[in-house]
């Protein structure tokens, strides 16, 4: 036997009607409403408050901080030759779910201890799904999303595709923009201000 | 017969079986690298230990004969250690190159590490080195440092093609599978020490790098390179058309049938698959007087037959003449035949160009005919000295003489039985020329009308072998371009001509072949599939009665 | 009494202008106040030579968009009646402001004006008919639009205001029992009493549940969330899915016009029109004794200034409630209309009934 406990308190009649809540939900965001207009009124007339009237960040004149760990668009390591470290085994074109990698091997031929290299690497980023699997599944630490671009949009389908020189030429994004410490808080992000200057 | 038991089963088993032959009857899976059926046993590998009640140590499984009473057990407490040791023993020096290596995904090594191994390593010293990428034959990869010493290759170059390139030198971990000095792994078989070999020591040049195995699909098939009928496995890509210039067919593997072939192919077989996806296809029906033409299946037909019809009304039926072919499979001929001879009543059919002796062959698989059919289109009756109707040869000359007026021809490049200028000659002094087959050649090129043949890897069907084995091939890739089966080419045909042929599967057509042909009366369609089926008891026909030159 | 031409235009063009800003500018406070009740900034990107305005120029910019988009038709629609249906639904959304009272009466240079468009005796049978109007537009030009989901949406948008005219109509007929007449400028009137000498005698502390219901009912009319089923932009797409440009500019301006006169009927039913407190026509008379003489002018002034006012309110909280209920489900929105508005609607009236008699 199975038993099933309703948690939900049956409800009394003046809740069913919904009044109470209707109103107090009214209520709640009338509060906001008020508040906020207060604050922006004030902000207007030149006082400085403690609180932001609104959390917006005025993208794209100003941009959040990006965590490290954030996915952002793909980029194919280097060796120290300049070639890509990645050996065309695959991998992350068979586990990724949105099949949008696209490898054509090729033999290395001036080094026959690597011995296979990509001719092509293509991904499209109009179907990827930013999952990262094709990351975690890459044995050669040779794919990363680590570039900190996130604008990725484009007039024309074949413009979403990535080519491999496109993503052997991208660097990871730089980490004097952000700092976090241990707890993930931020210590410093002047990425705001940089963009924001370099915008201006 | 003895009886042992194995993990509990209790067995029946002729005597001088070996203990892992048993367990296989048995259903039960030992392990093994070194151990393959078709070559002689070694016990070098030592993964197949089993422990065998009564025997103070572990035994190999595969040199071990059963004998009466033997109780074996494969899944013991020591048998898993002692697997796990070996395992751990051969990977070494084993280096880490699943990711750029092509056995990957049907790799032993990997397959019993999961299932028996699951060690970490434990060794810091440096892997040996040895040589790798080394291109030992015209067809094979070798890359000493996967080699795991099974001697497998050798074994099958000493005793199978009987080449003997093959050794084992130094010794200890410094021991080396090569050829012998000045020599290549070059033989007619050299394809299946790529197949035989368990981890990705030899590997296929041919196939290098195309694409992963995994995502191949696999299709039961026969090879159509020679009369011998190979069975064989199609290994197509479907699911990743971009690999390897969008070639869908990637490799064809031999397919055991105790019967024809055993676990073998030719090389010649193996890697002749490539007028498949080749830029020399035949994409839709073309009309090539004056200017070069496409046009649409019911275009084609109708203007063939009306020119046809015109040909037959003003010089008689014996102005046509149809050559086809032993490249087509029983439901073609039967069907062609049923339109060409049946329903437009045509006198001059055959099917030989090329002498079909004139071939490489030897005593093992390979045969002089290098057609797969030869003995279903005589079964059928489609030949010249089946019926009473000219030879290739004569038609030609009839041609040549304004006799015949019109020529359709199928797959056949006529200039491989005769002078090309005879062949010109013949082909442009007629009215009509119709070309059908999958790729162009020199005869398709001096056609009136070229119509595009499905490929024997797009079509499903029968071919009847040397021995007068009927075996199936299936549709492994859909027909490319327009490209039909030739039985329904020869249907859109006879529709335009008003002649019944009432099929719609390759299936239909068996059945009306087994209705109505003699030879294969009787012949369940659903038997044809895995190993086919030997009209006469598998009594190979002497060479010489094959022979129709 | 009749009014010169001139007059009436004016009046025509004061009431037009009125509502057609309203509906414009509702536009920019409903971007504007979600925001804010969300503690965002909201739309506020549309500028002239740099000059952002809070955002006011996004009405501008919506306007220009509607219009320079293609008016795109499919292929199968009902020609006619796909171009008429916005129309009509405008039209119909419009013309009730005719008999909305927004103040008493303008003595200018001897003649006297009545600040109501068309002082029809019947008014409230006038809304209704009007009201009952409404629907039209929706589901013709869901029909012709030749598409299963308009049409779904256009079934759900009729079966919905249907129900809920139902409702409507009698969920104020404990008002009209009361003031015992049809005609809105009376009804006002009839509200300027008191009650004790000091609580304005408005039809909300008549009528509360009739109020509720009515303001319920009325928002369920203008098909904005929580009662949506007929739109659902978002995922469940409704009746205006075939529509682009100024057509479904037109659609849209409806439902904002249509909150306007939700509005502006929720007050002059229930909270005195455009009466002020204390205010007679010969200035303010305090219940505590002082008076303040005005003018005929001002007292005209701070009528229309007051019922401005109110129906801004209305608009404010209408708003509020939008962006505050999450959309019901069909069948819940069905439920409520017919198995709980109505029935207690019917019980007010005949509850009102019987204290009327009472107290007779
Ligand atoms: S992130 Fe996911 S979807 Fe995108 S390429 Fe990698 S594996 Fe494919
Ligand atoms: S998994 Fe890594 S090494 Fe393998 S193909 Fe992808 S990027 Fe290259
Ligand atoms: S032989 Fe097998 S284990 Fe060795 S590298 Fe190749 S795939 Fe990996
Ligand atoms: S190359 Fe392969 S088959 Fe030959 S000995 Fe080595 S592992 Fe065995």
């Amino acid at each position: 036997m199975i038993n099933v406990h309703d948690k939900h308190k049956p409800l009394t009649f003046i809740e069913k009607t919904y009044l109470p809540a209707i109103v107090s939900g009214v209520l709640l965001t009338s509060r906001h409403f008020f508040v906020n207009l207060t604050r922006h009124i004030l902000r207007a007339f030149g006082v400085k408050l403690k609180n932001m009237a609104a959390v917006t960040i005025q993208y794209p004149e100003f941009l959040r901080p990006l965590f490290p760990r954030l996915r952002t668009m793909h980029r194919l390591t280097r060796r120290e030759d300049g070639t890509p470290r990645c050996v065309a085994c695959m991998m992350c074109e068979t586990v990724c779910p949105a099949k949008c990698i696209y490898i054509i091997a090729d033999e290395k031929l001036e080094n026959p201890q690597i011995e296979k290299m990509p001719r092509s690497f293509d991904i499209d980023l109009g179907l990827c799904v930013f999952c990262g699997y094709c990351v975690e599944a890459c044995p050669e630490d040779a794919i990363r999303m680590d570039t900190g671009i996130l604008e990725i949009s484009n007039y024309t389908r074949n413009g979403m595709i990535l080519d491999l020189e496109t993503m052997l030429s991208l660097e990871p994004m730089s980490s004097r923009y952000v700092q976090y410490d241990r707890g993930g808080e931020v210590v410093s992000a002047d990425y705001i201000d940089e963009r924001h200057r370099s915008d201006a | 017969m003895v009886k042992v038991t194995i993990d509990g089963i209790e067995i029946e088993i002729p005597k001088g079986t070996t203990v892992i032959q048993a367990a296989e009857q048995a259903g039960i899976e030992i392990p093994r690298y070194c151990y393959h059926p078709g070559l002689s046993i070694v016990g070098v590998c030592r993964i197949c230990l089993v422990e065998i009640e009564r025997m103070p140590k572990l035994q190999v499984a595969c040199y071990t004969p059963a004998t009466e009473g033997m109780v074996v057990h494969t899944n013991t407490e020591q048998v898993l250690e002692a697997r796990q040791a070996v395992m751990e023993f051969l990977l070494v020096n084993h280096p880490l190159d699943c990711p750029v290596c092509d056995q990957a995904g049907e790799c032993w090594l990997q397959n019993f590490y999961m299932q028996h191994a699951l060690h970490d390593s434990r060794m810091f010293e440096n892997k040996v080195k040895k040589s790798k990428a080394l291109q030992i034959g015209p067809n094979v990869m070798l890359d000493s440092e996967r080699c795991i010493l099974c001697s497998r290759c050798v074994r099958f170059c000493d005793e199978i093609s009987k080449s003997n390139e093959l050794g084992i030198f130094n010794r200890g971990d410094r021991a080396e599978l090569q050829p012998y000095p000045g020599t290549e792994l070059d033989n007619d078989y050299s394809g299946n020490t790529i197949d035989i070999c368990p981890v990705g020591a030899l590997t296929d040049r041919d196939f290098r790098f195309r694409t992963r195995v995994w995502y191949l699909s696999e299709t039961e098939s026969i090879c159509p390179g020679c009369s011998t009928g190979c069975n064989i496995n199609v290994h197509h890509n479907d699911q990743r058309t971009y690999k390897a210039g969008g070639s869908r067919v990637s490799r064809l593997k031999p397919r055991y049938n105790p019967d024809v072939n055993e676990w073998w192919m030719c090389d010649a077989g193996r890697y002749g698959f490539t007028h498949v996806d080749a830029d020399s296809r035949i994409l839709a029906p073309t009309r090539s007087i004056g200017e070069e033409q496409e046009m649409s299946w019911g275009e084609a037909a109708s203007e063939i037959m009306t020119k046809l019809r015109e040909v037959i009304s003003v010089h008689g039926k014996e102005s046509v003449g149809v050559i086809l072919s032993p490249q087509m499979t029983n439901e073609d001929l039967f069907v062609a035949r049923r339109f060409f001879r049946d329903g437009l009543g045509l006198k001059h059919i055959d099917f030989e160009v090329a002498p079909l002796t004139t071939g490489a062959k030897d005593d093992f698989l390979i045969k002089a005919d290098k057609n797969p059919n030869t003995a279903g289109a005589r079964l059928l009756g489609v030949g010249a000295r089946q019926g009473s109707g000219m030879t290739v040869a004569e038609m030609l000359e009839a041609a040549r003489k304004r006799k015949l007026r019109a020529l359709y021809i199928c797959h056949h490049d006529l200039a491989n039985g005769f002078a090309v200028d005879v062949v010109e000659e013949a082909l442009t002094a007629q009215d009509l020329v119709v070309f059908q087959g999958p790729n162009t050649n020199s005869t398709s090129a001096l056609a009136h009308y070229v119509l595009p043949a499905a490929a024997f890897v797009e079509k499903t069907g029968s071919f009847t072998n040397y021995a007068e084995r009927v075996q199936m091939i299936h549709t492994a890739v859909t027909p490319l371009g327009e490209s039909k089966a030739d039985w329904q080419i020869f249907r859109s045909l006879a529709k335009e001509a008003a002649i019944s042929v009432p099929y719609f599967e390759a299936e239909d057509v068996f059945q009306a072949l087994t209705a109505e042909v003699e030879a294969f009366s009787g012949l369940p369609y659903a038997g044809l599939a895995g190993q086919g089926i030997a009209l006469r008891d598998g009594q190979a026909l002497p060479e010489s009665e094959t022979v129709v030159a | 009494m009749t009014e010169s031409i001139g007059i009436v235009l004016g009046k025509l063009a004061f009431v037009l202008l009125f509502v057609l800003n309203f509906g414009g500018v509702l536009t920019w406070v409903e971007r504007k106040q979600s925001a804010l009740m969300q503690d965002r900034i909201g739309a506020n990107r549309a500028a002239i030579f740099g000059f952002r305005a809070i955002g006011l120029f996004h009405g501008i910019a919506d306007a220009v968009k509607m219009f320079t988009k293609e008016s795109f038709r499919p292929a199968n629609a009902e020609k006619f009646i796909f171009t008429l249906a916005p129309a009509i639904s405008v039209f119909f959304a419009l013309i009730g402001f005719a008999v909305i009272p927004f103040g008493d009466k303008l003595l200018l240079g001897g003649t006297e004006i009545n600040l109501q468009l068309a002082p029809l005796n019947v008014g409230v049978l006038y809304l209704f008919a009007v009201a009952g109007m409404a629907v039209y537009g929706v589901v013709l030009g869901a029909w012709a639009s030749r598409n299963n989901y308009a049409l779904l949406g256009g079934l759900r948008a009729a079966a919905q205001m249907i129900s809920y005219e139902v409702a409507l109509g009698v969920s104020i007929f404990g008002c009209i029992m009361i003031y015992q007449t049809v005609d809105l400028q009376e009804i006002v009137r009839w509200q300027g009493g008191y009650w004790g000498g000091w609580l304005p005698a408005w039809g909300v502390f008549l009528q509360p549940v009739g109020f509720i219901l009515f303001l319920t009912v009325g928002i369920a009319e203008t098909k904005r969330i929580p009662f949506d089923a007929p739109e659902g932009e978002s995922e469940i797409i409704g009746y205006n899915l075939e529509y682009s440009g100024m057509g479904f500019g037109m659609f849209l301006l409806t439902d904002f016009i249509e909150t306007v006169m939700i509005a502006a009927i929720t007050v002059t039913l229930f909270f005195g029109g455009w009466q002020v407190p204390y205010l007679m026509p010969d200035g303010f008379h305090f219940p505590w004794g002082g008076t303040v003489e005005l003018a005929n002018w001002a007292v005209a002034i701070l009528q229309v200034v007051s019922f401005t006012f109110k129906v801004i309110f209305f608009l404010w909280l209408q708003m509020t409630i939008r962006w505050t209920l999450p959309r019901f489900r069909y069948d819940q929105i069905m439920r409520l209309g017919w198995k709980y508005l109505l029935p207690i609607s019917l019980a007010n009236i005949v509850i009102t009934g019987f204290l009327i008699l009472m107290l007779k």
